[in-house]
């Protein structure tokens, strides 16, 4: 079952690329398709293993025989299990979103095709056992996105991609370098090899080394300050549904998933980095809101957004105690709801008026009810405001500050959540309340699948909040939890169970 | 993440009273409503938040768990901003405003709490009682809650948003939310945490006294050179919210019966004072005060029923409001008296809120002389008068709830010991304090007083006929000379004489500056943070090579970290 992940949306991706250009319909229904059966499968993952034991299953790539570093290794586990559902949960409404919202660029089924592919690549990304494989799904997620940041063509999303496409690659080059290092240090490609390995030779110099390059280069991806720059140029420039890929999930899949992988599972968190990243994750925190209060551009006001929201998962995970760990995964999968639902609504907003600044619209509430009230709701979500699900996670993150006598982070991170209801304020009250401008008299609400998304994305964010119930919480969070809190034990839960 | 579900709720007396008269001024708003808002639109959404608001609000009281209260209180707050969308011109702005004050105030909240939980470990209120001597801590978690409080119930700093949500929220949602409700949860709140969760000290006392005091004096002094009259009335809500701040601030129990019954009686009078402003908007569409006037006999019952809340609200015997600032007087001269109490800065600090308390409540009731003569004694204006249809007197919907909170301001006046202060504020405070109670209402005995005012008045009403009928006076309109008889000049509009108050020297710079928004916390704040936002700005100039600096900059950092 584990390799449907990758292969799903590969084939899906090469089907499409034949076919596409003859039937028109073809992309939808393959995409939306390929989609619904990878969220269904990422759900079902979730039931098919015992509750509260750490539970690992491997797949071996090619029916290999003997043991790592021989062979290629498939590996899925709590945390994978809950990024999976994740990223396909929110893939699956995009591409639903899609179907109304990109019959405004001319050949829909290439934007089918990297879509597909951007979404192999971040499956792959979780589920590989494998660093070189890391970087090969890594990149073809990341190329992928570049296409797809440039899918409008004109001059500012070419502009934009092109930042993109540079510093990307110059993370990835250095990612790739560290990746090399690491292969002539411990001989082994296999995570959980590496793992063990580095575990018997103990820490040098050059861990330290690879440390910082896997640092700054997934750091890139994941827009930590001050490797964030490309992000807002990338993230506005994209089609809705893509900036909601990307905003959403991407960041999350390339950046923080890897990030804490390879620091939690392989390398081995010491506290220089769990404190460098505590205080990037500050940072982003800090500076993403405050650069994102000042902005009259919707898209790009969530996107600074995303950057601040990023911190303050960093900020919960590098605390790296059970309750930070849990917070930080939780606004996780709250922003990744939220945040999407905000672009979506961004989207509908200029599939509607043709335009992003927010100082052209007014009033939008009268003429587009739902986009006006799923934005309402995502707003508070993203603002901590209860009982909407980012309060939750806002809650239990400074909650674990507080436990961790991190008194001066959980201060930044209240700062950062009142600017963040001040700057949803903004775009609030800009765009869809108070009266209605003289020009907008005319604009109609989007189309029904496009308002099925958005409700349904609401609705999550509206009883988010029950995740951490602990009945949810044992299937779904712990045991993602889990699998960070035993670190390094990480190697001996894989070796143990390849069979 | 395990909390303890089986305590959810408590109820004593404090919660329990303030619970009542949440539900209470919710079914007058309704009531009040079904008059004002007949025949607007998304009344389904309007009605479906307030019940919700009320809700939340009786939650918010009877809360045991510190949690379950930071999530309703939350939500009041979004539910605030919903109905404040509402409303008319500018509600966008003001709902923007009011959301971010309160809101980041929510967020100051959680911190506080989760501190206390962390200190305490555990979530229930009635269990935990910190102490304030020695722990960083504790005063921030302290202050965190004050903060919220203060937000929520308007003193000052966190004030800003009442005036202009009075402006522009629809009227029935202002005299149900910052007038009323907000009062009582926001103040509530500062009880509870001053008197059960904290035990507070000296300083933390005298603090909370001089906000009260600066709140008093302050905003009265906004309010009486408002033009509009929701905004004036929105000044005298942050004005009294001082009162009770104050009276809670003194730690000892009489200024803090004195606080909660001010709290009561407040929402009671400037619901009552909204209610009448929006009859008046209601029939002349306007609350600018320039534009009004003589709508004493066209609109009798809304005029009576201000001029008795105005008269609570200024502290005149026998209503209501004056006996509940004579016991937060009382709180502060027995501050004085208390023989521990012999530093000259207490004692000093002490009685500068005495002076500060007095004066306001003069102020007060300058500025509402303004009101009743502008509103609806003088001449209604011309060109207005001509133009408009008939005024006359709301609905019966909208007088009801009106009539009725003004008959409470008698009633708590008159029988302030039977009633409230036996029934409602006495019992609240007994688990923390008991004293004889029976002898701390002073030398005043509202029921003789109140037979001496009505004796007094009675007999001034007959000597008044009297005069009348021995004088047999002739009534005939001015001669000018063959002009025309209408006198514009002779209308006085009752803004123009308290302009003499700006054009005091001092005084006036502190208006201008006021104005220009120095003192509002949340254009000040807006002021430094834009300032951050465009240098952060200035460095994203969005050149490839500069970021790709950055990132290498953070490397070398890094590397030189992780050496």
């Amino acid at each position: 079952m584990l390799p449907l992940f990758v292969i799903i949306p590969l084939s899906v991706a090469f089907i499409i690329s034949l076919i596409g250009r003859f039937y028109k319909r073809t992309g939808d229904i393959l995409a939306n398709l390929a989609s619904l059966s990878l969220l269904i499968l990422s759900i079902s993952s979730l039931s098919a293993h015992h509750i509260g034991s750490v539970s690992v299953s491997v797949y071996k790539v090619g029916g290999w025989g003997g043991f790592p570093p021989l062979g290629i290794y498939m590996v899925l586990d709590g945390l994978a299990r809950f990024m999976l559902i994740t990223l396909n949960l929110v893939s699956a409404l995009v591409a639903l979103y899609s179907i109304n919202y990109m019959e405004k660029y001319t050949s829909k089924y290439k934007f089918y095709i990297l879509f597909m592919l951007m979404l192999a690549g971040m499956n792959g990304v979780i589920i590989t056992g494998d660093m070189f494989n890391l970087f090969v799904f890594l990149e073809i997620a990341s190329i992928a996105s570049y296409a797809l940041v440039a899918f409008g063509t004109e001059s500012e999303e070419l502009e934009a991609s092109f930042k993109y496409a540079i510093m990307g690659s110059v993370s990835s080059s250095f990612i790739l370098l560290g990746i090399g290092l690491l292969y002539s240090y411990t001989s082994s490609l296999n995570m959980a090899d590496i793992s063990a390995v580095l575990a018997e030779k103990g820490y040098s110099n050059i861990v330290a080394f690879i440390s910082v390059l896997f640092l700054m280069g997934f750091g890139l991806k994941a827009a930590l300050v001050p490797f964030h720059a490309w992000l807002p140029d990338a993230h506005p420039s994209a089609p809705a549904p893509i900036s909601a890929m990307l905003s959403g999930v991407l960041i999350k899949v390339l950046g923080i998933y890897a990030l804490t992988r390879i620091f939690f599972s392989v390398i081995g968190v010491g506290h220089i980095v769990l404190s460098l990243l505590m205080f990037l994750g500050a940072l982003s925190m800090i500076v993403g809101v405050f650069l994102a209060i000042g902005q009259w551009d919707f898209k790009r006001l969530l996107a600074y957004h995303s950057i601040s929201q990023i911190g303050y998962v960093i900020l919960g995970l590098s605390l790296a105690t059970p309750l930070g760990i849990l917070g930080g995964l939780f606004h996780l999968f709250n922003h990744s709801v939220f945040k999407s639902l905000l672009f979506l609504n961004s989207g509908a907003v200029v599939y509607s008026t043709g335009t992003r600044d927010l100082q052209k619209m007014s009033g939008l509430k009268e003429k587009m009810p739902v986009t006006a009230n799923t934005s309402l709701i995502a707003s508070m979500s993203i603002a901590g405001i209860p009982p909407f699900n980012g309060f939750w996670s806002k809650l239990i993150i400074i909650m674990a500050c507080i436990q961790a006598n991190r008194l001066g982070y959980a201060f930044w991170a209240v700062l950062g959540s009142i600017l963040t209801l001040a700057s949803f304020m903004k775009v609030q009250r800009y765009a869809f309340f108070g009266k209605i401008k003289a020009g907008l008299k005319e604009v109609k609400e989007v189309p029904a699948m496009m308002r099925l998304v958005m409700v349904i994305l609401s609705i999550i964010c509206l009883v988010g909040g029950v995740v951490i119930i602990p009945q949810f919480n044992q299937v779904f969070l712990k045991p993602a939890v889990d699998i960070l809190l035993i670190g390094k034990q990480y190697a001996n839960a894989v070796l143990g169970a390849i069979p | 993440m395990n909390f303890d579900f089986s305590h959810m709720f408590r109820f004593d007396y404090l919660n329990s009273f303030i619970a009542l008269t949440i539900v209470l001024f919710s079914i007058l708003v309704i009531v009040y409503s079904l008059g004002f808002m007949r025949g607007r639109r998304r009344l389904f959404e309007y009605y479906f938040w307030i019940i919700l608001t009320s809700i939340a609000s009786v939650g918010v009281v009877l809360a045991n768990n510190l949690f379950l209260l930071l999530i309703l209180w939350g939500f009041l707050g979004f539910t605030l901003y919903v109905l404040i969308n509402i409303g008319g011109k500018d509600s966008d702005r003001a709902a923007k405003k009011t959301f971010i004050i309160v809101g980041g105030s929510d967020s100051l909240m959680l911190l506080g709490i989760v501190i206390i939980y962390y200190l305490t470990g555990t979530s229930q209120i009635d269990k935990i009682h910190l102490t304030l001597d020695g722990s960083q801590l504790a005063i921030l978690a302290f202050l965190c809650l004050a903060v919220a409080s203060f937000a929520k119930a308007g003193a000052m700093p966190f004030h800003s948003w009442i005036p202009d949500c009075a402006e522009s929220a629809p009227l029935p949602v202002v005299a149900f939310l910052p007038a009323s409700l907000d009062k009582l949860l926001g103040i509530y709140l500062l009880a509870r945490i001053c008197l059960d969760v904290f035990v507070l000290n000296q300083v933390m006392n005298m603090f909370l006294m001089l906000i009260g005091a600066f709140t008093i004096v302050a905003a009265v002094m906004m309010a009486l050179v408002q033009h509009n009259l929701k905004r004036l009335l929105g000044y005298h809500a942050v004005s009294q919210v001082g009162y009770m701040v104050l009276g809670i601030g003194t730690g000892i129990p009489i200024g803090i019966a004195g606080g909660i019954f001010h709290m009561l009686n407040n929402a009671v009078y400037k619901c009552c004072l909204f209610l009448t402003g929006g009859n008046i908007e209601y029939k002349t569409k306007t609350s600018q005060l320039e534009q009004l006037g003589g709508l004493a006999k066209l609109m009798p019952i809304t005029y009576m029923s201000c001029l008795i809340a105005s008269f609570a609200i200024s502290g005149v015997p026998p209503f209501n409001g004056f006996v509940s600032k004579w016991m937060i007087y009382q709180g502060l001269i027995g501050q004085l008296g208390d023989g521990n109490l012999q530093l000259t800065l207490v004692r000093s600090v002490t009685i500068l809120c005495l002076v500060a308390a007095m004066i306001g409540s003069a102020l007060t009731l300058a500025s509402f002389m303004k009101l009743i003569h502008a509103v609806f004694l003088g001449q209604y204006p011309e060109n207005a008068a001509s133009s408009e249809r008939k005024i006359n007197e709301v609905r019966p919907a909208m007088w009801i709830p009106m009539i009725f909170l003004a008959g409470i301001c008698i009633l708590f006046g008159v029988f302030a010991y039977q009633i409230p202060l036996r029934l409602l504020i006495l019992p609240s405070l007994t688990p923390n304090f008991s004293l004889p109670f029976s002898e701390f209402l002073g030398f005043w005995s509202p029921g003789l007083a109140t037979g001496l005012i009505l004796t007094g008045l009675i007999v001034g009403v007959i000597i008044f006929k009297l005069g009348k009928l021995r004088l047999s006076l002739r009534e005939d309109s001015p001669f000018i000379g063959g002009e025309s008889s209408v006198l514009k000049e002779s209308r006085v509009s009752g803004v123009e004489f308290y302009n003499t108050i700006r054009e005091i020297n001092i005084l006036n710079k502190i208006y201008r500056l006021a104005e220009e928004k120095w003192f509002d916390i949340y254009d000040l704040c807006q002021r430094i943070f834009f300032k951050v936002t465009d240098f952060l700005r200035y460095l994203h100039n969005g050149v490839l090579p500069t970021y790709m600096v950055w990132c290498l900059l953070g490397m070398i950092v890094m590397f030189f970290i992780m050496r």
